[in-house]
């Protein structure tokens, strides 16, 4: 049997600062180790000052996965040497004194598949090391510190996974409930990473590092189940080591770490007293968490008749729900449901077009009213988005400017008919006798009009006329 | 107690590279062979205690950037880079 | 001019205009020229203190609003940054670091127009007893050159005892304030853990230690508390003192106030004199109204091992950054490995740094803690449970500060553990995080000896009380230089 137990670690990228210090937490739009202070760059007699905030926020996440959260936190101090990590140690959480960590044991659905959760970890990112030169002998390491000290939560879970396909089916389902809980933007370059731990039957535990993404890390595990299971058969032992993911060559390489090197010497970090999370700060901020994915889903289903499908889709994506959530009314909620699911989807499916797209959810809720109002044609609805999208310009500018608008005013459509009319003299005889055929009339109104008329009332008008 | 090689494996956990082992493996032992008192002090079954801050103490979540370019201050390389030895494969 | 008068005084005369702060200061100077070539106190002097205190002066001239400290000069310890001045804990390691960022105490000590007349002497990173680990030479203790200021903080106490400053910043972690305060005949306090902000404090043990004063009265520290105490959101471990004053009321008296002589502190090797000077501190303080008892704590016995092995683990940890990459000393990288930079690097560290941290490798280990490391914290919790226990009878415990009187440079520098066991009477209000004073009481032969006084977290004010009550039944000599 295949046994596959996962780290994950996700970056808290919705807070405004680091987590021991001042400094922003999202690091990306700096200029290189712009980002410091004597905190995260560990200066003598410098001390971490912790975030409120990412506490709450990494409790939030333990709750979402049915953790357990302790009333005390504690910190400890990872003890290691590497150029990434200014102090030369990490702060980071442990259950060494008890559960003392801000997440205990708990559980997450994958299907009908139950994935164990071991801990979850509130801790500091390291800076990142950028390597120049081609080969080895002139290799320059360069330090970026910029992220060193973003809140950094690690979820353990244990080896419960028999696929890589499970294991990206759980990714794609955590991601979703960190996005949906408002403490991370998964979708951000570095904000999620996760290392592997993979063993066959009879085999020892095998950690893979280095992962750079989901996508990869489906075929590490599965090169590494191969790995395995190769060696297995040619009865050559398969040790316990830590092997690294290369991201050339996709395959996993043993890194040769000294024994002594391991030897962390975790200990209490004193400069951080334990942290009294009390029952009622634990209570408000499960009242205050956001809405689970399920339940939104449910209630799609439930008050508006949404098909379960769409409301799966719908629920899933933050982007989606938060607009469907402020765009939405009694009325016209299948509406705005729909338009979502099949036209904005397709134009906004990756982090870059959503953030450069202009459209907000009253564009959305405009849009929805104006087509079920007949304001606006199912398709000239899409050239209205498209345009949204692009400028930014509302709804009635867009429709205006565009002239997409149906049209249902009554002198100007009748002026449409009468020429209809006039240019078709056989198939109003033919409409006379065989009243099926006016569709035809209706058609060349519409043709007239560029697709803008209301075709109810255009019928309506033209029996009046001809007399039908 | 403590040996040579104990002594040597420990000095490169600690990365500092030490010329006479001897005399630090003497010292240190006199250091270390005095610590063993602890085992007389029959305090097993104590308790660790900590000090305690409740969350609402803690620092509001505000981006203030520092006030000073520090890099500049610092050993800096290229630019604002700082650089690294280089790292063994 | 007087050089010899207390902070409150100083600031009395400047404030009255009988002197000006940049006489004083340039006195003070002039001072440290003519006797630190040979006592070693200063790393570094402010050769900008007289414009600064120009500008203090002016200020008093004008009428603006001036500090509560006129002027004073002050004395730091090289383990505190100062903005854009050097740092180097005495260590060879930070040779050339200059702090980009001022320690919360001296930004509350600028907003009151303190002078930092220069930084000063100590073990490197705070890690002796004497201050012959400093990486640029020993200290001398003023009142007998040939020996030892006492340590780590040997140049704040030689700096208050010898008249170049009228008061100093140290670091107490085992008893770093209180020991040389003692051998140098001045004040020393450690207070209450969190009273005082460590940030910008270069951590050795940072969950025991604390900064202190060392002055030349018991008021003096009073004074320096009211300036530098209370919570600070730049270090998570301070606690809120309510903005407490701890010169009012600080001739209360302590008639009727208990006071538990501790067994274990006076015990085995303790130097005749000393002993003698602690009956006859206990005696007066009977004289004064208090009750002295004899009380026991079986944990001191296991105090100094306890201490060395957190100390040592703590330290291991917090000085891991020194690898040379961000800051430092010039040692050039090209050609090496991470590793073998870094740990070539780091033979900067002085040997008793490098012993110490080897230890602090050794104890907290995979294969080790047990034995060590978690049982030094079991005799923490325990200790401090004893001493709760004894202050719930007692308002203050009594003891010698040191057991022995100061000895000569170069006696104790070769045997550790011999020197480990001039701490026994310190460590045990770092361990416990109670607050402890050293009170100059007595001089054997013209070395000081100095009675310490402890109280229970949070007395820091009663724990002065009773300290001003002792020191006004001492009249001592004059330092000899």
């Amino acid at each position: 049997m295949t046994m596959i137990g996962l780290e994950i670690h996700c970056q808290l990228t919705n807070l405004n600062s680091k987590l021991f210090c001042s400094c922003k937490a999202n690091y990306r739009e700096f200029e290189i180790n712009e980002n410091i202070c004597p905190v995260c760059m560990g200066l003598p007699g410098s001390l971490p000052k912790l975030n409120q905030e990412a506490v709450k926020k990494a409790t939030i996440i333990a709750m979402a996965l049915n953790c357990t959260t302790p009333e005390k936190i504690a910190f400890f101090r990872k003890n290691y040497f590497y150029p990434d990590s200014p102090k030369n140690f990490q702060i980071t959480q442990l259950n060494i004194y008890g559960d003392t960590s801000v997440g205990g044991t708990g559980s997450v659905m994958v299907g009908d598949k139950k994935i164990r959760i071991t801990r979850i970890q509130l801790e500091e990112d390291p800076g990142r090391l950028i390597y120049e030169g081609s080969s080895s002998k002139n290799q320059i390491t360069l330090v970026d510190y910029n992220r060193a000290g973003t809140p950094l939560v690690e979820i353990v879970t244990e080896p419960d996974f028999e696929t890589p396909k499970e294991v990206r089916d759980f990714l794609n389902i955590l991601s979703d409930i960190l996005a949906n809980l408002g403490v991370a933007d998964p979708s951000l370059e570095g904000a999620m990473r996760a290392d592997a731990n993979v063993s066959i039957e009879g085999g020892k535990k095998v950690e893979i590092k280095n992962i750079g993404s989901f996508h990869d890390l489906e075929k590490a595990a599965h090169f590494e189940i191969t790995r395995q299971k190769s060696h297995h058969s040619r009865d050559i032992e398969i040790i316990q080591e830590t092997r690294h993911w290369d991201d050339k060559r996709k395959i996993t390489i043993s890194s040769r770490s000294k024994e002594e090197e391991l030897d962390y010497r975790y200990f209490l970090e004193g400069d951080i007293p334990w942290v009294k999370i009390d029952p009622e700060i634990q209570k408000k901020l499960q009242t205050e968490m956001p809405e689970s994915i399920s339940s939104k889903k449910q209630r799609y289903v439930s008050k508006y008749n949404i098909p379960a499908q769409v409301s799966d889709v719908l629920s899933s994506d933050k982007y989606y729900s938060d607009l469907f959530e402020e765009a939405h009314t009694e009325s016209n909620a299948k509406e705005v449901a729909n338009i979502i699911t099949t036209e904005l989807m397709g134009l906004v499916d990756t982090r870059e077009k959503r953030k450069a797209s202009k459209f907000t959810s009253t564009h959305l809720r405009d849009l929805a009213d104006a087509i079920q109002s007949g304001k606006v044609s199912r398709n000239s609805s899409k050239n209205a988005l498209h345009e949204i999208l692009k400028s930014g310009k509302d709804l009635s500018t867009v429709i205006s400017e565009l002239d997409l608008g149906n049209v249902s005013d009554e002198s100007e459509l009748s002026g449409f008919i009468t020429q209809v009319i006039s240019e078709e003299p056989q198939a109003v005889e033919q409409a006379k006798s065989n009243p099926q055929t006016i569709n035809y009339l209706v058609g060349k109104v519409m043709q007239k009009t560029k697709g803008k008329a209301d075709p109810v009332m255009t019928r309506d008008m033209l029996k009046k006329q001809i007399g039908v | 107690m403590v040996t040579e090689e104990e002594i040597e494996q420990v000095s490169k956990l600690m990365k500092i590279d030490i010329d006479n082992h001897k005399e630090y493996v003497e010292k240190v032992h006199m250091m270390i062979n005095y610590f063993d008192i602890l085992d007389s002090a029959g305090v097993e079954s104590e308790e660790i205690s900590m000090p305690e801050i409740s969350i609402s103490k803690l620092r509001k979540d505000e981006h203030i950037p520092f006030d000073d370019k520090l890099i500049e201050k610092l050993n800096h390389y290229k630019g604002t880079y700082v650089r690294a030895p280089k790292m063994s494969s | 001019m007087n050089l010899n008068i207390s902070a409150l005084d100083y600031i009395q005369e400047v404030k009255t205009g009988n002197i000006s702060a940049e006489d004083f200061i340039a006195k003070t100077i002039e001072r440290i020229q003519s006797v630190d070539d040979k006592l070693h106190a200063f790393l570094s002097v402010n050769d900008d203190a007289i414009n600064q205190a120009r500008v203090i002066d002016k200020k008093i001239k004008s009428g603006e609003k001036v500090g509560d400290c006129f002027g004073m000069p002050i004395s730091v310890k090289d383990n505190m940054c100062i903005k854009d001045s050097k740092t180097t804990c005495a260590s060879k390691m930070l040779e050339n670091f200059i702090a980009p960022y001022d320690a919360t105490v001296i930004s509350k000590l600028k907003q009151q127009d303190a002078i930092f007349v220069g930084k000063v002497n100590m073990d490197e990173f705070a890690m002796g007893l004497t201050t012959e680990f400093s990486a640029y030479g020993p200290s001398k203790n003023p009142w007998n050159m040939e020996c030892v200021p006492g340590g780590s903080s040997g140049g704040s106490a030689v700096s208050v005892s010898a008249l170049e400053c009228v008061a100093s910043l140290g670091s107490d972690t085992g008893g770093s304030v209180r020991n040389p305060a003692s051998f140098c005949s001045t004040v020393g306090y450690k207070p209450t853990y969190g009273l005082i902000s460590r940030y910008g404090l270069i951590s050795y043990a940072n969950s025991i230690e604390q900064i202190g004063p060392l002055t030349r009265t018991v008021k003096d520290t009073a004074f320096m508390l009211n300036l530098i105490s209370g919570i600070d959101p730049n270090d998570n471990t301070t606690m809120d003192n309510k903005n407490e004053d701890y010169l009012s009321g600080i001739e209360s008296g302590i008639e009727g106030k208990k006071i538990g002589i501790v067994k274990e502190m006076m015990g085995e090797g303790i130097d005749p004199a000393v002993l003698t000077a602690t009956k006859d501190a206990i005696a007066k303080l009977e004289g004064l109204g208090a009750v002295c008892e004899e009380i026991s704590f079986d944990m001191v016995k296991y105090s100094v091992a306890a201490y060395y092995t957190i100390t040592a683990t703590e330290a291991g940890s917090n000085l891991a950054r020194y690898d040379n990459i961000r800051y430092g000393y010039d040692f050039p990288l090209e050609g090496y490995e991470f590793n073998s930079y870094i740990s070539k690097a780091r033979r900067n560290f002085g040997p008793e740094v490098t012993r110490r941290m080897i230890i602090g490798g050794f104890v907290p280990s995979a294969g080790h803690a047990g034995k060590y490391f978690l049982k030094a914290l079991k005799v923490k919790s325990k200790l401090t449970k004893e001493v709760n226990d004894a202050f719930k009878k007692f308002d203050f415990l009594i003891s010698p500060t040191v057991p022995i009187l100061p000895f000569k440079l170069g006696e104790k520098i070769d045997d550790p553990v011999s020197l480990f066991l001039v701490d026994i009477n310190t460590v045990t209000a770092n361990l416990t995080g109670k607050p402890a004073i050293s009170i100059p009481f007595a001089n054997s032969n013209g070395l000081p000896i100095g009675i310490q006084l402890m109280a229970d977290s949070m007395n820091d004010k009663s724990l002065l009380q009773a300290a001003y009550a002792l020191e006004q039944t001492v009249s001592l000599p004059e330092v000899p230089i």
